[in-house]
């Protein structure tokens, strides 16, 4: 691996692999294959213009695109200025970007065909934008209340070398949203520093190089997919995009033409993949894959340990933990602790610290629970425009992360749930997490949700939304299982069988719409 | 129109389009549009299953068969007559 301790700001991964690697394919998509030289001379391109544009230092700039070379050219051009880049969710509608667009105030957005209707049917007026940039628009001639440009015209003109615009590390280089699966989606501010450090404590554990080709199926606008990214730009590896993973049988046969060598998911990817894909008819020719990696979520045991009998024996699991607000993660669990340890997140990855904190702000004792805070370079620097939340996460033991959890004699972390989640019934405080993990142990099950629906007796009500595995299992067979499980306070009283549990666009199970599933049910 | 595509397209249209066709073409692809998502796929697949009494098996999950009204119909039509 290359010394990346050299690199202060996040575009400097890819000026650095330019030089080194000029002519290595750094990104697929479908047909295109774009070298490192390419993409930073566009890159370049679209910073010099953005500079003619007026645009400056800790502007702010929408990218609202899906997975594509145009996104990552976009994110690393806008940094390339000093701007701040701010991907938007490809679930965003009219009136959420109505919202976003008032609390950003932004300069510029770029964007693709795909989003010119939302765009369009946005209200600009009232708004600094100085200008659309838009890649494949369908709707051209079509005028709108700010200029507008196209990708092409504007991407081949201006200087294809480095600029040399002077930017703090400390500096404000991306905010991303948080998928918002546990409430309000929030503004997270992380600097040039946040993500090169975590950037590069990633690389060091995945042990990543330039040979490493990266199959991303994760959004970029999620803080997981935009670390896949700068990961695999920082040692000159190359991405491969595949926006289609909901049909898993191509993916995993893209993955054996391109000679994939790490895959990564959240917890529904890999439910998804074992249940819904021919995963284990190709496990001979994921020759290879040398690691699947997980984020974004409690992973039930039953997964990790299906994937561990499916995945060919040298392809590696590493279980992950982290946040938006750690500019992507925090601890790992070596693969060959898997077994001995299946439950645990793992230990801290290098350059961050983590702590169990009890309620009374002090660091709980080994085995006790409390709630998980960390500390690095790697954690935010607060939420966009909102001091108050901030004030809440962020102290002077580090980052709440509102998770509780336990560390074991060896500093191994566990996590038990949220604290958001936890909720009263009849008088018994309960851990969602706990209820889900039994479910799962039923063999019945592919993905499950439990959630308190609010009743005036007991507080809550327990609710289990649940894709069964097969067609024959039934409402009775699952509440069966969690009665003979469960103490009678912490089984579900109801149990709603669905096809697939709704995902948020980053692929996490959506718990909000979960329960507005349940309340379309009662 | 045959009665096969009319289905799909009327399905499309109701579950994910609100039903408003707003221009929704037969080549259209559900997932470069935004259409439809991972959930929506196994909704449609969950529908064809139903609809036209066949077994969707997990090899066949590709954009070749499942990606616009095109591709849902031929491959329909190849699934049933085979």
């Amino acid at each position: 691996m290359r010394a990346l301790f050299r690199h202060a700001l996040i575009h400097h991964f890819l000026e650095e692999s330019a030089q080194c690697y000029p002519g290595k394919v750094a990104l697929i998509h479908d047909e295109k294959r774009a070298t490192y030289r390419e993409i930073n001379e566009a890159a370049n391109q679209l910073a010099c213009w953005l500079i003619k544009q007026g645009v400056e230092k800790g502007d702010r700039v929408l990218l609202i695109f899906e997975n594509s070379l145009e996104y990552v050219v976009s994110y690393y051009g806008v940094l390339k200025t000093g701007a701040v880049a701010v991907p938007v969710s490809n679930d965003i509608k009219p009136e959420g970007l109505k919202g976003l667009l008032l609390e950003l105030d932004p300069v510029l957005v770029i964007s693709s065909g795909r989003f010119e209707r939302i765009i369009r049917a946005t209200d600009f007026t009232k708004l600094s934008i100085k200008a659309l940039v838009l890649n494949t628009p369908k709707f051209v001639g079509h005028s709108m209340s700010c200029p507008t440009y196209l990708w092409d015209e504007i991407i081949h003109e201006g200087e294809s070398f480095n600029l040399d615009v002077q930017i703090e590390d400390s500096a404000l280089a991306s905010i991303i949203y948080t998928s918002g699966s546990m409430g309000q989606p929030k503004g997270v501010m992380l600097s040039h520093k946040n993500i090169v450090s975590n950037t590069v404590s990633i690389c060091q554990y995945l042990d990543l190089s330039e040979k490493d080709i990266q199959m991303v199926i994760l959004p970029f606008f999620y803080v997981m997919g935009q670390s896949l990214l700068n990961t695999h730009f920082a040692v000159g590896g190359s991405v491969v995009i595949n926006n289609k993973f909901a049909f898993p049988a191509s993916v995993i046969k893209q993955m054996v033409d391109e000679q994939v060598t790490g895959f990564s998911g959240v917890p529904a990817t890999y439910a998804y993949l074992l249940h819904r894909s021919p995963l284990a008819d190709y496990r001979n020719k994921l020759s290879s894959l040398r690691y699947c990696s997980q984020a974004g979520g409690h992973m039930p045991m039953q997964i990790k340990e299906e994937l561990r009998r499916v995945l060919p024996e040298h392809t590696e699991i590493y279980i992950m933990y982290g946040a938006t607000e750690a500019s992507a993660r925090l601890t790992y669990l070596e693969p060959d602790r898997l077994t001995e340890k299946i439950d645990s997140i793992g230990r801290p990855i290098p350059g961050v610290s983590l702590r169990i904190v009890d309620t009374n702000g002090l660091e709980a004792p080994i085995g006790k629970i409390g709630e998980i805070v960390a500390n690095g370079p790697n954690i935010m620097k607060g939420y966009w425009k909102d001091d108050c939340t901030t004030a809440k996460v962020l102290d002077g033991n580090g980052y709440h992360t509102g998770d509780l959890g336990f560390q074991d004699e060896e500093g191994y972390f566990y996590v038990i749930g949220r604290k958001d989640n936890l909720m009263k019934v009849g008088g018994h405080r309960i851990n969602p997490q706990e209820i889900e993990d039994v479910l799962m142990r039923s063999d019945l099950i592919i993905e499950t949700a439990v959630l308190g629906i609010p009743d005036e007796i007991l507080g809550h009500t327990l609710v289990a939304v649940i894709t069964p595995k097969s067609e024959t299992c039934s409402e009775n067979n699952v509440l069966s299982f969690c009665a003979e499980q469960l103490p009678k306070y912490k089984v579900p009283s109801k149990a709603i069988l669905v096809r697939a549990l709704p995902k948020s666009a980053s692929g996490k199970i959506d718990r909000a719409k979960c329960g507005e599933l349940v309340c379309a049910r009662q | 129109m045959s009665v096969t595509r009319e289905k799909i397209r009327d399905f499309v249209v109701e579950n994910f389009l609100f039903g408003e066709s707003n221009g929704l073409k037969d080549e259209t692809s559900f997932l470069d549009e935004g259409i439809i998502d991972s959930t929506g796929i196994l909704e449609l697949v969950n529908f064809c299953e139903e609809e036209f009494s066949i077994s969707v098996e997990d090899e066949e999950l590709v954009p070749e068969n499942l990606d616009s009204i095109n591709n849902v119909v031929a491959y329909l039509e190849n699934k049933i007559t085979s």
